[in-house]
């Protein structure tokens, strides 16, 4: 028993942090310019289809595609917020919205177009299967976490740390006042948009090399990203990353426990919850 | 009295469409335009009179459509008698559902209603002894037949169902036009423009607004049971989010917080895709690129933008005669 709890907690954070990196990228982009970036689903798994197509069609390896697949990431992200959100940025928030919707159905339907409808799984050579006092822990499953780990803990570091972080920072409290600061609040969100895309497609490659990338999973996995932000608190980076380990886990739970049909609506029954007893999330937002 | 006169036009075109038109496809197209714009009428009572997104709307089509089917197949009532039901069913729901997330606002009601949608969807997938999951529920009955003497009306034809929904929507946009034109719609537009000043004013905000989910729930649950007795078939795939999120782009197309409105953009997402369909592969990414530009160059929708070029014009044509 006690050893299927721990199996559980395990996996459960593995999720979680996958589900930290879609969220982190959904709550800096929600607190710099309060959009719900719905696409940002469909960004993650563009990045799944890109490393598998980097590994399989050009054989580079998954490491340099990896990287690779971040900065091409990060490109788009510039792209989407040039093009689509910056001409709606003084429109009301259901703008910027529909917005969102429209980019999702185009990014999905162009990784059909460019990748196909196959379900698709990146190959890693990370076959090995340790047992840690019976918590059985696969390799690859041990690096997802260390990789999501190192990316959170980067991510961290360049807001908290950095000259270009401390903009971000004084956006999000305060927009007007960083403006009169001197802050280009338009570099600022380009930043935000290319940072918060090379974390998602990140996300999607790691959920393409534990699972799979296929056409439709990117909806499921915005609204987690969206579940998370809600019980950490929107706009909390520390939120971000505690919702997700609670949101992984309570899944894990949930799966193997009560039902694995029903894991989904018992996470969303949490959120509401905490969004209905404590609005402001679990943590509740300090100074991001 | 041009109002009047514009209406007794598109209803008379309207009457006439099937008579004309006797392509199967295209009367098809016609009705589920239909039910959509009462679904869309629905979504603007809520997102564009009071200003709350809810992205549950799809989810509340699906408790209409699944409770009326399974009233008629499971139960035995007549078919009429489910279709009553089922949207009073729906607003049950909608009660549970509204009345603690309408707590919140703006973006946190959103993605709460979003979530509910997921979870009703996933509980239609799952719940198979109910709803027979994915697979769904097959030979759904038709109304039964009404007989005036001179004429019967038997529901399993196309163009009889094509009038009980045009008959339908009628009855409901007299009736949103009434509450819009109420104090209750007055209240509703005060609580979009400003809700701590309405409260102030001394008005029990959270009645209003819960009234206006739920009735915009209860339309949806109406058009589900018309959708369901019309195909014959449902299973959960058109009660995702997808359909809510298609609700609240017919809603913002056609113009938030107008009548028209949802008239135009309802017919419109359900007609688009269609007429893409020329450019089979492109056409959801065609679709996605209309949204963009529209939301981008048309803000406040067709028909407002539509109305004020009229307006120019009219005002410019004796100017120019003048000069």
């Amino acid at each position: 028993m006690i050893i299927d709890f721990l199996q559980q907690i395990f996996n459960g954070l593995v999720v979680g942090s996958i589900y930290t990196l879609i969220a982190l990228g959904l709550t800096t982009i929600f607190g710099i310019l309060g959009i719900a970036h719905f696409a940002h689903g469909s960004v993650a798994m563009f990045g799944g289809y890109l490393v598998f197509f980097l590994i399989s069609a050009l054989g580079i390896g998954l490491l340099p595609s990896f990287v690779l697949a971040m900065m091409c990431g990060a490109l788009l992200g510039v792209v989407l917020e040039r093009v689509a959100y910056y001409p709606v940025r003084n429109a009301p928030p259901i703008n910027s919205f529909i917005i969102a919707l429209g980019l999702t159905l185009i990014i999905e339907k162009a990784n059909l177009l460019a990748f196909g409808v196959d379900q698709v799984i990146i190959p890693t050579p990370f076959g090995r299967v340790f047992s840690v006092g019976g918590v059985t822990m696969p390799e690859l499953r041990i690096y997802v976490l260390l990789t999501a780990a190192v990316l959170v803990g980067g991510m961290t570091l360049l807001i908290q740390r950095t000259w270009i972080g401390k903009a971000v920072r004084a956006v999000a409290q305060n927009r007007p006042a960083a403006v009169l600061m001197g802050i280009n609040v338009n570099s600022v969100s380009m930043f935000v948009f290319a940072l918060s895309s090379a974390l998602g497609v990140a996300a999607g490659v790691l959920i393409g090399a534990l699972f799979a990338v296929a056409p439709g999973v990117s909806e499921g996995l915005v609204v987690k990203g969206f579940a998370v932000l809600i019980l950490g608190g929107l706009g909390s980076i520390p939120g971000a990353i505690v919702g997700g380990m609670v949101l992984g886990v309570t899944e894990a739970f949930s799966a193997a426990f009560i039902s694995s049909g029903y894991k989904d609506v018992i996470s969303f029954l949490l959120m509401i919850a905490v969004l209905l007893v404590r609005p402001e999330g679990l943590m509740r937002g300090k100074a991001q | 009295m041009w109002r009047v006169l514009a209406i007794a036009v598109l209803v008379a075109a309207a009457i006439i469409f099937p008579l004309i038109v006797t392509v199967n496809y295209f009367l098809h197209l016609a009705i589920l335009a239909l039910i959509f714009v009462m679904v869309a009428q629905g979504a603007n009572i809520i997102q564009g009179y009071t200003g709350y997104v809810s992205i549950a709307q799809g989810a509340f089509m699906g408790i209409g459509a699944y409770s009326s089917a399974l009233l008629s197949m499971r139960l035995g009532l007549p078919v009429w008698v489910s279709m009553v039901v089922a949207p009073i069913i729906t607003a049950v729901a909608a009660v549970v559902a509204g009345y603690p997330s309408l707590r919140v606002k703006g973006h946190y009601f959103a993605i709460v209603t979003l979530a509910m949608n997921m979870v009703v969807f996933i509980v239609l997938v799952n719940w198979i002894s109910l709803t027979k999951g994915e697979p769904g529920l097959p030979s759904i009955p038709s109304p039964e037949p009404i007989n005036l003497g001179f004429v019967e009306f038997a529901f399993e034809k196309r163009r009889p169902y094509y009038y009980l929904t045009l008959t339908m929507l009628l009855a409901v946009m007299t009736i949103v036009t009434l509450i819009v034109r109420s104090r209750i719609g007055q209240v509703l537009q005060a609580i979009r423009q400003n809700e701590v000043f309405a409260e102030a004013a001394g008005i029990a905000c959270w009645k209003y607004k819960l009234f206006a989910f739920v009735f915009s729930a209860s339309l949806a649950g109406l058009a589900g049971a018309l959708y369901a007795h019309y195909m014959g078939f449902i299973n959960p795939t058109p009660f995702s989010a997808d359909a809510s999120l298609n609700a609240i782009l017919a809603v913002i197309l056609g113009g938030s917080g107008t009548l028209t409105g949802p008239l135009v953009g309802g017919a419109l997402t359900v007609l688009l895709p269609e007429v893409l369909r020329v450019a089979e592969v492109y056409r959801l990414i065609a679709y996605g690129l209309i949204l963009i530009l529209a939301v981008i160059f048309l803000p406040r929708g067709l028909v407002p933008a539509i109305a004020s070029l009229a307006a120019r014009l009219r005002r410019s044509k004796p100017e120019g005669g003048a000069a």
